[in-house]
């Protein structure tokens, strides 16, 4: 999952980057509300963290922004008032949920899983395709009821797969949105981690739930239940 | 800007009416006693010239002889010879009293038995008044001569002052109701006067009105020149209230802003330290002491938020307030909780009064409706409900009252008053109490609004705010 994160005050960006990157998203940091909204615009992100007090382009106008160039991503603001006339602005321009300084880093993971699966369609913090389940709050995955253990890269990959049932996924969109910018695209280590995949979910090859579209990248096939 | 009591009980309008009038009635009352006396001085001026013709008459008619007073033929004025006909001659020696009286005088009497023992100078008149015996009034004219150039005596005409009187009693009636009738008339005058005169400063205040009830933002229309540095002087003292209020605002916020992002920053220091510390051995002996610089951290926010919220919090001048639709900021807020809670998929009954209106600041509304229904969604199970509703009236006043329900589990009794506790000082705030309630009661205590906790039909809190209205 790739995430902006807008907020001018240094430490604090550097900080929330961090944080979520031990989280297992990537993340990209903007300075001001002007970069946020070229990084915004030019590449392709999962959500989007934005300060509402930003230098260039506040944060509601950077919303608007966002929005009226046709990107649905959800978006968390994040305010230091907290008044509800921020709040309501910032929901009303676009935003999706809020959170008010200061925060714990936890809080914002929380709110950020529940923004980007309802953003995915699932009202429920786990998605279920039987027999697979995959506890997105808790980042577990269960086939039959039993834990399977996943590596973070892996964990990420089934996750973007599942957000995203019965669509056709390219090799270059999971790339860019699971791996950091100085990723090597041309090397193979995505073909590696999907069949290490199939193997941990499908040992027996009966489900095949990860079907390869030749010449176009990879589809989730199992039915939510 | 209450106005002083002891002198607002007189407008303009009426003290201008009060003091105009007191000086028309001076006025006219003057002119009506000057009239008077001018008319009463040339009556009895008048009076005295016809007496004269009679003192005249009665010297070219008489004969001295010896001390005696002789008429031998018939006096030209008839009245002179009709008994008690009201004019009478005299003569008279101021040594001797009288010598010669009319016919007419036959039965008079007087009262003043002297009258005719004063000496008159030679060639002098000398015009008085007097009575009767039945205390009628009489002009007397005398007049003092020297026959032939030995004696001197005195020749005295009285007549009847009645007819006279009453002649200045007609004059008198006629005067004053003239002059009632035109102080009636200028008064009339005055008034409509005034009223064109002063309506300018009515305007005005309707004006002030209808700012001071949101309608409009600056005095508008044009005002007499006299006027118009006044009301210029009162739109720039208006904006720049309101430019002020917005500055400090602003100020206030941006003091938020920079305070709490040094607190973020050090919760994820803190948080980054405490997640370090949980693989080390040091974990129980580090971890109480980052437990407790999180709490007074959680505190510190704790006090910045609310005096910050109570700071921000409008400082409501009623004359720079403005109407707000409560149904408009109500849908506003539970568009942006139907996002924060698209999850929990709540079921809002509404029952929205669209004429109700809230005089003073949106943002305090907002805040006040944000908290209140925050709460709802927050604690409600699935079912949230609102209700604005214009009843009652206050000190002549239109109550709205809003009303916000949910089925989450309430508050206890015990609770109800303490959560609406006014002015709460934050750093006694229990940990993890929020301070949304205590800044809502700060609110509508600011408005002079009402706000109380009780339990709800629909199984959980029910909150009650209500707010006078200016129309």
């Amino acid at each position: 999952m790739r995430l902006l994160v807008v907020e001018d005050e240094e430490l604090l960006r550097e900080q929330l980057v961090q944080g979520l990157v031990k989280h297992g998203y990537i993340v990209d940091g903007a300075e001001d509300g002007r970069s946020g909204l070229y990084y915004a615009t030019e590449f392709e992100y999962d959500a989007a963290i934005i300060d509402l007090g930003l230098p260039e382009i506040d944060g509601i106008s950077l919303i608007q922004k966002v929005r009226s160039e046709g990107k649905e991503f959800p978006v968390l603001i994040l305010t230091a008032r907290g008044d509800w006339q921020d709040k309501v602005a910032g929901l009303d321009a676009g935003a999706d949920d809020y959170v008010v300084k200061p925060f714990q880093l936890e809080e914002i993971v929380a709110r950020l899983n529940a923004l980007l699966r309802r953003a995915a369609g699932f009202a429920k913090p786990k998605l279920d395709f039987a027999p697979l389940s995959l506890d997105i709050s808790a980042k577990r995955l269960t086939v039959h009821d039993e834990n399977v253990d996943l590596t973070a890269y892996e964990y990420k990959l089934l996750e973007y797969l599942m957000l995203h049932p019965g669509q056709v996924i390219s090799k270059t969109e999971l790339t860019e949105h699971l791996y950091a910018q100085d990723y090597d695209r041309d090397s193979n280590v995505l073909e590696v981690f999907i069949r290490r995949l199939r193997q941990k979910l499908d040992p027996d090859q009966l489900l095949k739930p990860i079907e390869t579209v030749r010449g176009q990248g990879y589809r989730f096939c199992l039915e939510e239940s | 800007m209450s106005p002083q009591v002891s002198n607002s009980n007189y407008s303009i309008q009426n003290r201008l009416l009060i003091s105009f009038s007191i000086l028309l009635f001076v006025f006219l009352g003057l002119t009506g006693v000057v009239l008077d006396r001018a008319f009463s001085n040339s009556i009895e001026a008048g009076a005295s010239d016809r007496m004269q013709v009679q003192i005249y008459l009665l010297l070219a008619a008489a004969d001295e002889d010896g001390g005696e007073f002789y008429f031998y033929e018939t006096l030209q004025e008839p009245l002179f010879n009709q008994l008690n006909s009201g004019l009478y001659g005299f003569i008279s020696k101021a040594s001797l009293g009288e010598l010669w009286r009319s016919d007419s005088a036959a039965a008079f009497e007087f009262s003043d038995t002297e009258l005719l023992r004063q000496a008159v100078a030679v060639g002098e008149t000398v015009f008085s008044k007097t009575l009767d015996d039945q205390n009628q009034e009489f002009f007397v004219l005398s007049y003092g001569i020297l026959w032939d150039g030995i004696s001197e005596y005195s020749f005295t005409v009285m007549e009847n002052a009645a007819p006279y009187y009453s002649e200045i009693g007609n004059f008198r009636t006629s005067l004053w109701a003239w002059l009632g009738g035109v102080a009636i008339l200028l008064l009339l005058m005055q008034v409509f006067l005034m009223r064109w005169g002063l309506s300018p400063l009515h305007y005005m205040a309707k004006d002030l009105k209808e700012i001071e009830s949101g309608k409009k933002n600056q005095l508008e229309g044009g005002y007499p020149k006299e006027l118009q540095r006044v009301t210029d002087n009162l739109n720039l003292l208006i904006e720049s209230e309101r430019q002020q209020q917005d500055r400090y605002r602003t100020t206030l916020g941006d003091l938020a802003h920079s305070l709490k992002t040094p607190l973020a920053v050090i919760s994820g220091v803190l948080d980054k330290l405490s997640s370090n510390s949980t693989n080390s051995t040091e974990q129980e002996s580090l971890s109480p002491e980052l437990k407790s610089v999180d709490e007074q951290l959680e505190r510190m926010n704790q006090i910045v938020s609310y005096q910050l919220q109570r700071a921000v919090k409008s400082d409501n001048k009623s004359t720079l307030s403005r109407q707000v639709s409560i149904e408009k900021t109500i849908e506003k807020v539970l568009d942006a909780l139907a996002k924060v809670y698209r999850e929990k998929s709540v079921q809002v009954e509404k029952n929205l009064d669209p004429a109700a209106i809230f005089n003073g600041d949106e943002r305090d509304l907002l805040e006040v409706l944000g908290n209140v229904l925050d709460n709802a969604f927050k604690y409600g199970k699935s079912r949230v409900r609102v209700v604005v509703s214009n009843n009652g009236e206050l000190e002549g006043r239109e109550l709205v009252s809003i009303v916000v329900e949910d089925d989450g589990p309430g508050i206890d009794k015990g609770n109800q008053e303490f959560v609406l506790q006014r002015g709460a000082r934050s750093d006694t705030l229990v940990q993890g109490q929020g301070i949304g309630l205590a800044v809502v009661t700060d609110i509508v205590d600011s408005y002079k609004g009402k706000i109380s906790v009780g339990s709800s039909g629909l199984g959980g809190a029910e909150i009650t705010i209500s707010f006078a209205v200016l129309r």
